[in-house]
């Protein structure tokens, strides 16, 4: 058996206006994986390939093992999905999609399903369509999560909530993970809810995977070097330096494999060093698409 | 094919439309009470209700049924569920024209024995019933077939509306043809080659509007 949860290997889809290209995605078992991109990017569509709801046009897509879409109903048993647009049937309760989800899934796990209400705050003989957006997605996220799957699948959960259910959420998905067999795919352009529950993070941007590693190596690699250069001194093309922006004496450099020396290097050039500061994850998906953009366009 | 799951999607989308099967039931119901009234006026009146009854459900399952769980987006929730699109696509199919023929069915039986069993009705009519019978199960499937495929509710409206609206003009030909009418008063049923013959087509374009379906759902690459 692979140690991959999920897997796609030079996968693409063309639409009229928009292609996803050469995709290479690994989710190993037991991670957590945050997939970032801006809105458009392609995290829904790489997602509903891996789901087997979108066919892509070349490439394989392996999801626990079972080959997508072919493979997708076997595969589905041990995956559980959700996406911001999805939506439960308006006129029923929470307690007819229970007993729905039960009567399909074997495993679904009744006190943990009460345990969720509880901390949702939600109450069973509530109608969908009474409930708030933050209610749904937890409601959505209770219906997922009680069935005990193997691989959770969520596509922008996070999105139009507020802080109080985004934390809620958060907290119930890392607990999931105490389950070492568990994995997760996180989609967001939130970079904080990423940031805060992921041990892996993909970029994605334009269709295209821009960046992928393990979180701490992003924070650990990146930062921005703060230079004050004087006049008629140029400076020096350093490799792990992705980008300078210069205005008249001050510039910065953002360096993606930062190290030590580099601020030595700048220094022999006849550029000072005010500071070399750390990036938050945001800052880094910014200057990843940035980059990503300039040599696409380039 | 993973029947369980199929079973439990169609049981769920006859709880969801339960009402709309009680409703065309009682209208139903209601219509063949009117016929037992023996005027001409009540003829026509429960007559037309009982197809209308049909009619109406013929064209509201598939914007219900089909068309809602796409716009209110239903079907991504059904879809994470372990079926593939096919068997979703059969389970739409099986329950839209299941809850369609159960009281098309009844209304159909009913309507055939409540000819026979009228001294002052002549069963050489039942075969002209049979044939109105079959006009609003190929519109219906027509109707849901283009739901099912298309997806858009535009589609689906103009479905409908080129169905009803051709029913007059179809009913209006069988009605000339000699072969049918010429049989409307004979103590027995007549099953005359033109008959059968529309029977047999009215059978086929359902059955071939239907196994389309399902062809042109197994090529779809993209499901939601």
């Amino acid at each position: 058996m692979t140690d991959l949860a999920i897997e796609l290997k030079r996968v693409g889809k063309r639409y009229p206006y928009f292609a996803l290209d050469n995709i290479h995605l690994e989710v190993p078992h037991g991670q957590i994986m945050g997939l970032i991109g801006p809105n458009g990017a392609g995290k829904s569509t790489t997602i509903r390939i891996l789901m087997g709801l979108v066919q892509q046009d070349c490439g394989d897509v392996r999801v626990l093992g079972r080959r997508m879409p072919a493979e997708q109903i076997a595969a589905k048993w041990d995956i559980g999905f959700a996406s911001e647009d999805m939506r439960l049937y308006e006129g029923m309760t929470i307690e007819w999609h229970m007993n729905f989800i039960r009567s399909i899934y074997p495993n679904w796990d009744a006190p943990y399903a009460q345990l969720l209400l509880k901390r949702f705050g939600l109450r069973a003989e509530q109608k969908i369509k009474g409930l708030s957006h933050g209610q749904r997605v937890k409601a959505t996220l209770l219906l997922v999560l009680a069935r005990r799957p193997r691989l959770l699948v969520l596509d922008e959960p996070t999105t139009g909530l507020d802080p109080v259910a985004r934390h809620e959420i958060l907290r119930e998905l890392t607990a999931v993970m105490t389950d070492e067999g568990r994995s997760i795919l996180f989609s967001s352009h939130n970079t904080q809810d990423v940031e805060q529950i992921s041990d892996q993070i993909t970029f994605i941007d334009r269709g295209r995977i821009i960046d992928s590693m393990d979180k701490e190596a992003y924070l650990d690699r990146w930062r921005r070097l703060r230079l004050e250069v004087p006049l008629g001194i140029a400076l020096p093309a350093l490799p792990g330096i992705i980008g300078i922006r210069q205005d008249g004496r001050l510039a910065i450099a953002t360096a993606n494999v930062f190290a030590p020396d580099m601020a030595n290097e700048y220094e022999s050039s006849g550029a000072r060093v005010k500071s070399i500061e750390t990036m938050t994850l945001e800052e880094i998906f910014v200057a990843n698409v940035e980059r990503s953009r300039e040599e696409v366009e380039a | 094919m993973n029947s369980p799951v199929i079973r439990t999607l169609i049981l769920k989308d006859w709880r969801l439309h339960r009402l709309h099967i009680i409703l065309s039931l009682v209208a139903s119901g209601a219509a063949l009470l009117v016929l037992q009234f023996r005027n001409e006026a009540a003829f026509v009146i429960g007559s037309v209700w009982l197809f209308v009854s049909l009619i109406v459900l013929g064209s509201m399952l598939p914007v219900s049924n089909v068309i809602n769980e796409r716009k209110k987006q239903s079907v991504v929730f059904l879809m994470s569920l372990p079926v593939s699109a096919l068997q979703y696509a059969v389970s739409k199919v099986v329950s839209t024209i299941g809850m369609f023929l159960a009281p098309w069915g009844a209304s159909a039986v009913a309507a055939t024995i409540f000819a026979l069993s009228r001294r002052d009705i002549p069963n050489g009519i039942v075969p002209f019933i049979l044939i109105l019978f079959g006009l609003p199960l190929v519109g219906f499937c027509l109707v849901a077939g283009t739901a099912l495929i298309s997806e858009s509710e535009g589609w689906t409206i103009s479905a409908t509306i080129v169905c009803n609206s051709s029913y007059g003009l179809i009913y209006y030909f069988i009605v000339r043809n000699p072969a049918i009418n010429g049989a409307f008063k004979s103590p027995t049923p007549v099953w005359s080659p033109p008959v059968l013959m529309i029977l047999a087509g009215e059978a086929l374009a359902a059955g071939l509007i239907m196994g389309l379906t399902f062809y042109l759902q197994s090529r779809k690459r993209e499901f939601v």
